[in-house]
């Protein structure tokens, strides 16, 4: 009987470590996931499968690791010459249209996450990320510490550092040999934060971070137009500052409805010097239906401002030093309507189905649809 | 950013003067619900949106350290 009371009392501090530090939930599991990704106007489409698992070694150690590979098709909007207008390729002559210019890619990436659980509870997390594309690699490095400032762990602090490395060959438009040259970036991500059981059915976490990137920041794939309408007016590689500065603050929270149902909220503020602000409020509702079906629903708000050095406008760059025409670094916003639903066959073995319809007030509209399986060992 | 720290300190100063109940370990059966996971239900289907907004949107981070570059933004 002791023994068994022993066992609830471990079994529970566990849960408050996952509550309280929004740490890994230790558990041992393969699962495999597939994504289907399809914008509007035959834009980007992504067909996502993925493998991820999770395993304890003893008490005091656990590794996962996931692995996803993207196929990607379709287009992505940038300023082209108008066929239309006698223009071509790399012309310094005629008229220009942003439309789409299509594309084929496909991604591997994977990672691996060594937890390091110590005498007093404390969780250290240790990762490498890696990501691949025919014309860009990445590499990362992380490491996070979890500690407890309280006996009842009802609290906790933590502070997280990672560094990732990018390499990526970049296209010049206006060389007009197509050939390409490899450039470099990379990016400090440092966030620090609290976690607090507030009560027994609710939990908040608040976390400040910041994010220097570093190297070349420009989007290859992107073009603008400068001194449209004059003998000098050329379509080139957009130009971005080689330096980012952001900062921000995350605030979650979670609470219990009442038996079966939960409720989550996430507020992000993110802030950089390109001027770029942006706040996300990010709801989450889950209800328990029975022991075998969960349903969930979902509404994420986003809003941002414009890049400093952003315009639409093929008339109005001449000769700034920094211009984009990208239209994710303009001012919009965008909904996100989601839904899920879980089904547990049994205590080993689970599915998902998600979907999600993502909205933005550039004119662009996705789906996504998730489907996975979950066994447990 | 300083204002913004301020205001974060504060929240979390008000609720830990007045909000904040110490909940002893068994008392934490409802909060070990997998429905009462910051993280939510499938952390891999949440990794899967978050790479969408970052490849969609020109701001990114607050959700972990973890994580890698990616050609897509």
């Amino acid at each position: 009987m002791q023994l068994k009371k022993s066992y609830i009392n471990i079994s529970k501090v566990t849960a408050l470590a996952i509550i309280a530090s929004n740490s890994l939930y230790a558990e041992n599991y393969v699962s495999v996931e597939f994504l289907q990704y399809n914008e509007n106007d035959n834009r980007v489409a992504v067909s996502a499968p993925s493998f991820s698992t999770s395993y304890d070694i003893g008490t005091d150690y656990n590794i996962k690791a996931d692995f996803v590979h993207d196929a990607v098709s379709g287009a992505t909007p940038s300023w082209q010459p108008d066929s239309n207008s006698g223009a071509s390729s790399r012309d310094n002559s005629g008229d220009y249209q942003y439309k789409n210019q299509e594309f084929t890619e496909a991604r591997n990436a994977g990672s691996v996450m060594l937890t390091t659980r110590f005498e007093n509870r404390d969780e250290l997390y240790t990762g490498f990320d890696y990501s691949r594309e025919s014309d860009f690699d990445s590499k990362a490095i992380s490491a996070e510490y979890m500690h407890y400032t309280d006996k009842s762990h009802n609290q906790s602090v933590n502070i997280g550092v990672s560094y990732s490395f990018n390499e990526l060959l970049a296209y010049q438009y206006d060389s007009g040999s197509g050939a390409s040259q490899k450039e470099e970036s990379n990016s400090l991500n440092i966030q620090a934060g609290i976690s607090q059981v507030l009560n027994d059915h609710s939990a908040l976490k608040v976390e400040g971070f910041t994010i220097i990137d570093d190297g070349y920041l420009t989007n290859p794939h992107a073009n603008v137009v400068r001194n449209n309408n004059t003998n000098n007016q050329k379509l080139v590689t957009e130009n971005r500052p080689d330096k980012r500065t952001a900062y921000g603050v995350n605030l979650k929270y979670i609470t219990l409805l009442n038996d079966d149902m939960s409720y989550k909220v996430n507020y992000r503020f993110y802030a950089d010097d390109w001027d770029i602000n942006s706040h996300t409020i990010d709801n989450d509702i889950y209800y328990k239906m029975n022991k075998q079906l969960t349903f969930g629903v979902g509404l994420r708000y986003y809003i941002q401002s414009e890049a400093n050095f952003y315009n639409e406008n093929k008339d109005f760059f001449t000769n700034e030093e920094y211009a984009s025409s990208d239209e994710r670094l303009s001012d919009f916003d965008a909904l996100t309507y989601k839904t899920s639903i879980d089904f547990k066959q049994n205590d080993k073995i689970s599915y998902n189905l998600g979907g999600e319809f993502y909205s933005q007030s550039t004119g662009l509209d996705a789906s996504m649809v998730t489907l996975g399986l979950k066994y447990k060992f | 950013m300083i204002k913004v720290l301020l205001l974060a300190l504060s929240v979390s100063l008000f609720m830990g003067c007045s909000l904040v109940k110490e909940v002893k370990p068994w008392e934490k059966e409802t909060l070990a619900k997998p429905i009462m996971q910051f993280g939510g239900l499938h952390p891999e289907v949440t990794k899967f949106e978050s790479h969408v907004y970052f490849s969609k949107e020109a701001s990114r981070g607050g959700s972990g350290v973890a994580g890698g570059g990616c050609g897509c933004n």
